[in-house]
Order: structure tokens, then C-alpha cells, then sequence
């Protein structure tokens, strides 16, 4: 072999060099890993940082922060339960309205649509998806609110409500208890928590539908195929096949986009109202935690700004929590698939 | 037995009926939002969109707030992309399967989705409250700390697609390169970035698609600005932050400037999401 | 012999023209786990220089591993482990100091299907060379050159060296893989069915292309495809199970295997 003498020098050189390898690998690996550390550092950070932020918040108010609807910047009185109420209110208004058309709207892309149609229409879902929140907001607040409160508003108040307009209290308020409450009428205009949970919904359905859409056809074909050949209707499959195998992670879809809807600040800022104030009626302007944020930090100074540090830190837990089971859920599914 | 035949039939058709009408609904509020983004934002556009500045209110245009947003966005990206291409390249290559590789994919994932005003709040304390500080007192909002918090949601974005992409690389391709004696370091940055790598920018351009459109953590942190400002130690406009501003402000004027700039960053965001596409297919092609 | 071979000594290849070559690779009692699984049970061959073995067995006998061994390309994957020796030029390979680079660079591998790297057809063949030797310019060209035209591949691409290799075809891409393995200048070359994803025009050649590189290398190929064997190795070796069940010359073991299993499987009774 005529290369025998460059061969022997590799030869040589070959164990420094495997030093000189193995140390190089020992440091890129490290400096991954601290990359990768930098994503965990973040979430810990960011806990640690509002719960730090709003230390003087707890301190002060203790467990009655939670429970108190006090919000008076003149006395330094802050509680947390009108912000979280508008939180919780707005995104399960979201849910009720996303869950049952995100679910229509999987059915009809896995089961429905001719195929071609399919990837035209997800395609255009997720052009949903994509849009800026701010944009949302933005439309709900010149487009949608003005709409809301000149075609839907008079409708519910006066068929559900308990003080419409003209006096005539519907039979739907006089006879179910509550109904009434929460659909009064007080101020005279669109921005209410029944029109961000509206807006939260728009927003979350894209969400919801594509990852049904996604646990929906992780369903084997052979199952299908072998309820219809037992003459299900297509609902049926759905219904009795379809669903029970993936509910996990439809579950897991619903969580996704509800934690989705509790973190969201634009699109509700805009058409919330911002009232720091306690009312039943879902027709009434209130605040949620990310639009009182969004509104007063900038201008907010000591035990205010610790407050809303404080509900920050809220939010992160509770939306971190609801991730958490959302991601559990869906990683059920991919368990089963791998099997 | 007809009648139950029947009654099958009608909640399918019903359920089916019900099906297409959500869609309707879905494709109609997509369409609603579209059409007002486009009809309210092309009768506001102007040149002087492109030439003025916010200074001039009513009178100006948004040039301050587009030149901020490229600014604060490319600090984002400058950051987020090498720690988020390295971490997910560390999932992927070196602890997929691991413990610790597993409890921090499955975080991204949920910071992928986590507030992104408590990601604001959380870089004011760490950037802005320091550097206050250390500047006696006066608060130091700045585009670099807009672009950090930007840089904080492009992250997990980054990591779960390189992530992604670096696990669909055959594993032949390691081995291939392993067998000519090349270490992991330069197989994993010179053969599996190359061969992913079109994926991988496919995840930049989602993640700039994505903080395009944030304006929560810019209030605490890029703060806003009515003037051009080229640092990015001083504070500094950007367009969501200006469409925020001027849409809750009561004047018509301000609020076409306002649709003006929703219709330039939708058309951004949507553009930059059919190039993800349009790159992510053109790798398919390369690779048949 | 037959009977050396059953106690699981070594065996050694028939005598004839092929065995008076030295043995380049001698292999003593090699076991081989993953997972707690036994895949490997005590396999002893001796590889003769410069001739081609062939490995045959039904599919999952063990022969890609045993062939993964000789490199220890395995030792990439977690909780993979063998045991036993893999004598080398004297040396064993297995033993934890033995050099990496020294290691892969003495022995190059090509595998299944071809898998270019990610850049142009140049830079495939230099890659390698360029981690192990600081080259200049010009005698890089040569290198590349000499490598492609001993994988019969430089008059397809001379004119389009700058070009992606993904652009090849698979037959051609394979022939790429393999001059990037012997542009190390290896002295084994492992081939692990090198041919399975190739059509019948592509796996002519390069079955030819081994006919031709046995006088440079040692080289060792596993393949499930016995007529391929037949044609082209001077050696085969049968596996079942984890186990060698016969090594011998390749008219030997084609015409008259010493063991049953061996009929069976040549004549096609299973596998």
C-alpha cells in the first residue's frame, strides 16, 4: 500500500487528537446543557421574579388578598377577587362558546369535509391561529363591541335579563333564578365580560380544533372501518369510537386552550372595560388579571405595583397548573400511540 | 326497528349539519377580522405612514414605532435563536430520554403557551429594575430589554422545533459521520444543523411571526417612544405598542393611524408564516 | 474441523488459496447484549487479510451487529455492551484505550442506504479526511480524486463537484459513501448490505466495485442476499440465532456445507 507512511503518522497523532476530541465534546456538551437550563431558568425566573415583585402585596393582605374586592389606589387597599373573578369568568365563557365549535370543526376536517376540501379550511383555521392578539382586540373593540351592543345586548337583556329596557321582564328572568342577575343591563355600552369571553373564544378555537383535529386522527383506521361495517353512522363512530379513544387528549386540547385564554391580555384588555368593580351581571365591564396589569403598571408605585406583581405571580401558577394537565393529557395519547 | 333507523339518521344528519355550521362560524369570524384588518387598514394607509413619526400625533405617521418593532424583534431573535437552536440540539442529541432532557422538553412546551405579560414583568425585574439602579434612579426602560422579553417567547419556540427537526434527522447520518472518526461536536454543528436546518429557520420564522404581534411585555420593558430612536439602550416605540396606545385614545385620526399599523403587522405576520411554509416544502422536495 | 467448530473453538477457513492470507481480524468469544437481551453468543471467526468475507443469515441473526462491532459504532447508543476480544493488527479493539480515531480511521464502514452528507459531493469525500489530516489545497483535490475513481464514481461527477450530493442518485450516492470511506485510506472496509436499497444496475456495480477493492482492503460485508455472497466474497460466513454456525470458504459453503442449518438456509427451507 503505497499510503503506509501517512497512515502511521495518523497513527501517531491519533491519541492526542482523541484527548483533544473527547474535551471538545465535553465542552459543547456542557454548554448545551446550559442552554437548555436557560429555558428551565426562565420559567423558575419568571415565577420568582413577580413573587418577589409582589412580596409586600402577600405580606400586607395575607390570605384576605384573595377574597377581598377592595381597590382603592387613594388608600392603598388592594384585593385580588375582582381581577380573578374577570379572569375565570372570561375564559370559561371562552370555553363554553370554543369547546363545542372547535369540536365541530374537527369533526368536520377529520369526518366530513370532502378530502380536498380538508387542507384549504385547516390551512385557513390556523391562518386564525396566527393572527396577532392585538388584532383581536383591536377588532373586537371598534368592530365587534359596537355590534354586540347595538344587535346582541338588547336581545339578552330583554329576553334573559331582569331590568330591560322596556320594563317587561321576560318569562326566562321571572322564573329561573339567577338568569336575571346575569344578564341586567347597568351601563350603556359594548365592553363587557360576556364579549371578551366572545373575543377569548375567537381567539382559543383555533387552538382547541387543531389539536382535536390531530388526536382525531391518530385514531386507527381499522377501528373505524370496523363500527362502520357494523353500520355506524358517522356520528356514531364519532361519538362511541372516536371520542373514547382519544378523550385524554381532547381533555387535554380544552386545557390547552383555556390556559391559553386565562394568560391572554390584549384581545380582553380591549374589550373588558377595566372596571375594578364586583357585579354579577355578565353584560357589566369588569378586569382580569393580565388587563389590570396591562392598564396600571406603568403608572403604579409601591404596594399598587406590588399588588399587581402579586396577581402576575397568580396567573403564572394557575396557568402553569392548567398547562401542566393539558400537557399530561395530551402525552397520554402519545403514549398509547407508541405502544 | 324503522323508527330507531330514522332516529339514527336524523341525529347524524343533525350532529353532521352542526359540524359544518361550526366551521362556518370559524371561517366567518376569520374572515370578519380579515376583512376589517384590510378594509380599515388600506383607506389609512399613506406615505406619510412610512416617513413621520408619532411626535406628530394625528398629523404623523408610525415610522418611529416600524423601525422600534425591527429593532426589538431582531434583538429577540439575535438572542433567542443560537440558545434555543443549541438547547433543543441538546434535547434532541444528548438527552433525549433523559430524565432531566424529558422534565425540560415537557416545560418548554408549557412555556410555549405560558402569559406572556408575566414574561414582561419578569425581564422588567431583571433588566430594567438593575439597570435603574444603577442609574441613580432613573427608570431605564430600553429596546434591549423589549427585545430580551421578546427573546423569552421566541425561546420555547425555537427549542421545540429544532427539537423536532433534529429527531427526524436518521440516525444513519450519525453514524455515517461516526464512523469516519469525526467527534459528536462537529457531526452535531457541521452534518445534523446542516441537514435540519431547514426546519430550524422554518422555527425562527414562527417564533418572529409570533413576537411580531406581542405588545404585553413590551409596556414594561421597550416602554414606547415618540421619537426615531437607532439605540437600543433608550427607549424605544414599537407597532404594537403604538396601535395600543392610539386605539384606546378617542380621536378618529388616531385611530385609523391605529388600524394602519394592525393591517402592516397582520400582513407581516401572515407573510412571514406562508414563507415558514414555503421553505419547510421546498426542503421536502430537496430531500426526495 | 466440523467437529472444532461445534465445541466453539475457531474456526478456521477451509484450506485452499484463501487461507494461506494473514488473518487481519481475529475474533475470540465475542458476546454481545442490549437491554439484557443476548444477541451475540460467543462468536470466534479469524478475518483474512485483504480477501472479502461475506456474513449471511436470516434477518436477525446478528450480522449487522457483529459488523458494528468491528468499528464499535454500537458504543453510540446507550446500554449496548460486548464482550470478548476483536483482535485487530494485534491489538484489541474493545479495550477501553484503544484510540477512537485510530480505530475508525483504520476501519471504515458503509451502511444500508447511502447517506450523504448535507453539503457538496467534495465536501462529502473531504470531510472526513479533513478531521484526521491537515491537507493543502491541491493535495486535497488529488485525495478526492484518487477516492472517487477508486469508487468508479469520479467520471460521473468530475463536473459537478460543487454540486449538492443530495442531487445524486442512490446508486451513485452509495458509491459516494464508499469513497468517502476509503478516502481515510482504511485497511478494513465494513459494508453492511450495502446494496438492500439499490436497484439491480447499481448493485452490478458495486459488486464490481468490491471485486476490485479486495486487493487494497480488507473487507467484510453482510448481506441478506446469498446469491450476492456467492458472487462476490472468497469467504461466508452463516449465522443463526447469535450464533456462527459455519465459516468456510464461499464454493465451500454454497456447494457442501458441513452443517444441516446451513443447507437449509442456502436451499431456502427457511430465513
Amino acid at each position: 500500500m503505497s499510503s503506509a507512511p501517512d497512515a502511521l503518522a495518523i497513527r501517531d497523532t491519533g491519541d492526542q487528537r482523541n484527548h483533544r476530541d473527547a474535551r471538545h465534546d465535553r465542552w459543547f456538551r456542557w454548554l448545551l446543557m446550559v442552554c437548555a437550563l436557560l429555558v428551565l431558568a426562565s420559567l423558575v425566573g419568571a415565577a420568582g421574579a413577580t413573587l418577589w415583585g409582589g412580596r409586600h402585596a402577600f405580606g400586607t393582605f395575607g390570605w384576605h388578598f384573595l377574597t377581598s374586592s377592595a381597590w382603592d389606589p387613594g388608600n392603598d387597599v388592594y384585593g385580588a377577587l375582582v381581577p380573578v373573578y374577570g379572569t375565570i369568568a372570561t375564559s370559561i365563557i371562552a370555553l363554553i362558546i370554543a369547546v363545542p365549535v372547535s369540536f365541530g370543526i374537527a369533526l368536520y376536517l377529520s369526518e366530513v369535509a370532502p378530502p380536498w376540501l380538508r387542507t384549504p379550511v385547516a390551512s385557513a383555521i390556523e391562518l386564525l391561529a396566527g393572527i396577532p392578539s392585538i388584532i383581536y382586540g383591536m377588532w373586537g373593540l371598534f368592530i365587534f363591541a359596537p355590534f354586540f351592543s347595538a344587535h346582541i345586548k338588547p336581545w339578552l337583556t330583554s329576553y334573559l335579563g331582569d331590568s330591560p329596557d322596556d320594563g317587561k321582564v321576560s318569562w326566562v328572568a321571572a322564573h329561573v333564578p339567577f338568569i336575571g342577575k346575569l344578564f341586567a343591563s347597568n351601563y350603556p355600552f359594548g365592553a363587557s365580560v360576556l364579549t371578551a369571553g366572545i373575543v377569548l373564544a375567537i381567539m382559543i378555537i383555533p387552538f382547541i380544533s387543531s389539536v382535536m383535529r390531530e388526536v382525531f386522527q391518530t385514531v386507527p383506521t381499522r377501528l373505524k372501518e370496523s363500527a362502520y361495517a357494523l353500520g355506524s353512522s358517522t356520528w356514531e363512530v364519532v361519538w362511541d369510537i372516536v371520542l373514547p379513544y382519544t378523550r385524554s387528549a381532547v381533555i387535554g386540547g380544552v386545557f390547552l386552550g383555556l390556559g391559553r385564554a386565562l394568560g391572554e391580555t390584549m384581545a380582553v384588555t380591549f374589550v373588558l372595560g377595566n372596571a375594578m368593580n364586583l357585579s354579577a351581571s355578565l353584560l357589566d365591564p369588569g378586569a382580569s388579571i393580565a388587563s389590570t396589569i396591562a392598564n396600571q403598571f406603568s403608572e403604579a408605585v409601591g404596594l399598587q405595583k406590588a399588588t399587581l406583581m402579586a396577581l402576575a405571580f397568580l396567573l403564572f401558577v394557575v396557568t402553569f397548573f392548567v398547562l401542566l394537565i393539558a400537557r399530561l393529557m395530551l402525552r397520554q395519547l402519545k403514549k398509547r400511540e407508541g405502544l | 326497528m324503522n323508527t330507531l333507523y330514522l332516529r339514527r339518521r336524523m341525529t347524524n344528519w343533525i350532529a353532521l349539519g352542526l359540524s359544518v355550521f361550526a366551521t362556518l362560524i370559524g371561517l366567518g369570524f376569520l374572515a370578519w377580522i380579515l376583512w376589517e384588518t384590510l378594509r380599515q387598514g388600506i383607506s389609512a394607509l399613506d406615505l406619510k405612514l412610512f416617513t413621520k413619526i408619532t411626535a406628530y400625533g394625528a398629523d404623523g405617521g408610525l415610522a418611529n414605532a416600524m423601525v422600534g418593532s425591527l429593532i426589538i424583534n431582531f434583538i429577540g431573535i439575535a438572542i433567542a435563536t443560537p440558545i434555543g437552536v443549541l438547547a433543543g440540539t441538546w434535547l434532541a442529541e444528548y438527552a433525549n430520554r433523559t430524565k432531566l432532557g424529558e422534565t425540560i422538553r415537557f416545560l418548554n412546551d408549557i412555556l410555549l403557551s405560558a402569559p406572556s405579560i408575566v414574561m414582561g414583568l419578569f425581564v422588567y425585574t431583571i433588566v430594567v429594575l438593575p439597570s435603574t439602579a444603577l442609574t441613580n434612579g432613573n427608570t431605564t426602560f430600553s429596546g434591549f430589554a423589549g427585545g430580551v422579553a421578546l427573546a423569552l417567547i421566541a425561546l420555547p419556540v425555537i427549542v421545540r422545533t429544532t427539537d423536532e427537526m433534529l429527531r427526524l434527522v436518521p440516525s444513519t447520518l450519525r453514524e455515517a459521520a461516526l464512523s469516519l472518526g469525526v467527534p459528536q461536536w462537529k457531526l452535531t454543528l457541521q452534518i445534523l444543523i446542516r441537514a435540519a436546518r431547514s426546519g430550524i429557520i422554518t422555527g425562527v420564522l414562527l417564533a418572529l411571526a409570533r413576537i411580531s404581534g406581542e405588545t404585553a411585555p413590551l409596556l414594561f420593558t421597550a416602554f414606547g417612544n415618540n421619537f426615531m430612536v437607532f439605540s437600543p439602550m433608550s427607549k424605544m416605540a414599537s407597532l404594537p405598542q403604538i396601535i395600543y396606545q392610539y386605539a384606546n385614545d378617542p380621536g378618529d385620526a388616531m385611530h385609523a393611524l391605529a388600524w394602519a399599523g394592525a393591517f402592516v403587522v397582520t400582513m407581516f405576520v401572515l407573510l412571514l408564516s406562508l414563507a415558514s411554509r414555503l421553505v419547510l416544502s421546498r426542503n421536502k422536495v430537496s430531500h426526495d | 474441523m466440523t467437529e472444532s467448530a461445534a465445541a466453539g473453538l475457531h474456526p478456521q477457513p477451509a484450506a485452499g488459496p484463501e487461507a494461506v492470507a494473514p488473518t487481519k481480524i481475529q475474533v475470540n468469544d465475542l458476546h454481545f447484549y442490549y437491554n439484557g437481551f443476548h444477541a451475540l453468543k460467543g462468536i470466534s471467526m479469524a478475518i483474512p487479510e485483504k480477501k472479502v468475507t461475506a456474513i449471511i443469515g436470516p434477518s436477525g441473526c446478528g450480522k449487522s451487529t457483529l459488523l458494528r462491532i468491528f468499528n464499535r459504532i454500537y458504543a453510540i447508543y446507550p446500554k449496548l455492551e460486548a464482550r470478548g476480544e476483536v483482535i485487530l493488527d494485534g491489538e484489541n479493539v474493545l479495550a477501553p484505550g484503544y484510540s477512537m480515531n485510530r480505530l475508525r480511521s483504520k476501519v471504515g464502514m458503509v451502511f444500508q442506504k447511502p447517506v450523504p452528507f448535507p453539503m457538496t459531493i467534495f465536501e462529502n469525500v473531504a470531510y472526513g479526511i479533513r478531521h484526521h489530516e491537515k491537507l493543502s489545497r491541491a493535495d486535497m483535490e488529488v485525495r478526492v480524486e484518487k477516492a472517487l475513481r477508486d469508487a468508479a464514481l469520479w467520471d460521473e461527477v468530475k463536473d459537478k463537484l460543487k454540486q449538492n450530493a443530495l442531487g445524486l442518485s442512490g446508486g451513485q450516492q452509495q458509491r459516494l459513501c464508499i469513497a468517502r470511506a476509503i478516502a481515510l485510506r482504511p485497511e478494513v472496509l465494513l459494508l453492511d448490505e450495502p446494496t438492500s436499497a439499490l436497484d439491480p444496475i447499481a448493485t452490478g456495480r458495486i459488486e464490481q466495485l468490491v471485486e476490485e477493492l479486495k486487493s487494497q482492503f480488507t473487507i467484510v460485508i453482510v448481506t441478506h442476499n446469498m446469491q450476492q455472497a456467492a458472487r462476490c466474497s472468497d469467504l461466508t460466513a452463516f449465522m443463526y440465532m447469535g450464533e456462527l454456525i459455519e465459516f468456510d470458504g464461499t464454493e465451500k459453503i454454497f456447494t457442501k456445507p458441513s452443517k444441516k442449518q446451513t443447507e437449509d438456509y442456502i436451499t431456502g427451507r427457511f430465513g
